[in-house]
């Protein structure tokens, strides 16, 4: 590895391990985050267990009310990425010190395990809870990767894009629309495809939508690389 | 610290407006190696933001700003990070304590923290303590140990002996006054001229 690429390395490196130790010591996401997945999971349960939703239904629903868990315990934490910054007055040293494309890959590493582990948390939780079987679970596994990288992704640029914003809320919601529903169909499609089975019909589907799905990561990826220092210096 | 003879900022005619509000208007000045330039005027005047704009944290509407060092004119991006920087609204991490923030902002300066802890051993400030629990005075030490983290050549102050005592006050002018012995720029933005020694040249804004 170059010196620069080892350099801008250890930026990500140090951005990443920031993030973790400031979030050990203040579990304000981790708080938010397990505490949503907690409510919504035993709502879910109580309102749908088992008993409560035939098993035909059951596989074309729960994957929906899954994603809508992970998607919304994402958004009540992730936001604080970029916002905590400003609000703490540290973004000044933050713009002084890190290069840009660094800074927004280490607090995507950070979104990227905090989501990974919030997956990890839920959907064992989740699939027992409901009984809900699953078909295909290397695909489910996939999904849950390549899904939870674009929930991180999104989460981390329109983070980025309101941090300075006044109506830091509102805007979250306005822009994650755009930006996440692509993401939320095609992960629920495939969730779908991962619980009634790989094959067939199925099987094709998965050939369509899992490479749109690598797609979108590629491309908001490639999109926050490149707005990132935009909206981050003046 | 390369003795940096080809150091020079200069800045011409420049205007900052917030909405409506006009907060600098044709400014100019210049500094060079060894010399500090002293930005004064009441509250309000525009010297913070002056000073933002000199660092890169905020883009004039108008006018121009080059700092040149080794005969070679910096972009932006890399002014923004060469400078060191001491305000009263600059923070570091309440949650790590003063030597961890920087250890962290020295892998982000791509450099060692020797001599950011150096020169918090000189300011007496204990190193292993929270920087949520320090006192104002002693976060304005902290800033300091940030700003000279990298031995910048240019040195941005605003009101850079704000909640120090005498002490801290004398330890930071030594500070400072060093960094202008070895050639290196200053400009600082105070209220009064009056705590201010060895002025090379001088602005006063808001009037």
């Amino acid at each position: 590895m170059s010196p620069i690429a080892s350099s801008w390395a250890a930026e990500v490196a140090a951005v990443f391990v920031k993030e973790w130790r400031c979030e050990f010591r203040t579990r304000y996401a981790l708080n938010t985050l397990a505490l949503f997945a907690f409510t919504t999971l035993v709502v879910t349960s109580v309102s749908l267990g088992p008993m409560g939703i035939a098993k035909a239904q059951g596989s074309a629903v729960l994957p929906v009310l899954l994603w809508l868990i992970l998607l919304f315990s994402v958004a009540a934490g992730l936001p604080r990425a970029f916002v905590q910054e400003e609000e703490s007055q540290t973004a000044t040293a933050l713009r002084l010190a890190a290069t840009p494309s660094a800074l927004f890959c280490g607090k995507l590493l950070y979104c990227l395990t905090l989501v990974m582990a919030l997956e990890l948390l839920v959907t064992p939780v989740f699939l027992t809870l409901m009984s809900l079987g699953v078909e295909s679970p290397g695909l489910l596994a996939a999904v849950l990767a390549a899904g939870g990288y674009g929930l991180a992704v999104g989460s981390t640029l329109v983070a980025a894009i309101i941090a300075q914003a006044r109506t830091k809320g509102t805007l979250f919601s306005v822009l994650s629309f755009p930006v996440l529903l692509p993401l939320l169909l095609l992960v629920v499609e495939l969730t779908r495809t991962a619980v009634a089975g790989g094959i067939g019909d199925m099987g094709s589907t998965a050939g369509v939508v899992l490479p749109q799905l690598l797609l979108y990561d590629a491309s908001v990826s490639v999109a926050g690389l490149m707005l990132f220092p935009v909206v981050w210096n003046p | 610290m390369p003795p940096p003879l080809d150091t020079r900022l200069s800045f011409e005619n420049l205007r900052r407006r917030f909405g409506r509000l006009s907060v600098l208007e044709g400014v100019s000045g210049e500094v060079g190696p060894g010399e500090l330039l002293l930005v004064t005027g009441p509250n309000g005047s525009g010297k913070s933001t002056l000073l933002r704009c000199l660092a890169g944290l905020l883009a004039p509407d108008r006018g121009t700003i080059q700092y040149r060092e080794d005969d070679r004119v910096l972009e932006t991006d890399e002014r923004r990070r060469r400078v060191g920087y001491v305000a009263p609204d600059l923070a570091l991490y309440s949650e790590l304590t003063a030597a961890e923030n920087l250890e962290f902002f020295a892998r982000l300066r791509r450099t060692g923290p020797e001599w950011g802890l150096e020169v918090l051993r000189r300011l007496e400030l204990p190193t292993d303590r929270m920087a949520g629990a320090l006192s104002s005075g002693m976060r304005q030490r902290l800033r300091w140990g940030w700003a000279m983290l990298h031995r910048p050549r240019l040195l941005l102050l605003d009101e850079p002996f704000q909640n120090l005592d005498a002490p801290g006050e004398a330890a930071t002018r030594g500070l400072l006054y060093e960094h202008l012995d070895q050639g290196g720029l200053a400009v600082v933005a105070n209220p009064s001229s009056l705590e201010i020694e060895r002025v090379t040249h001088r602005i006063e804004l808001g009037r």
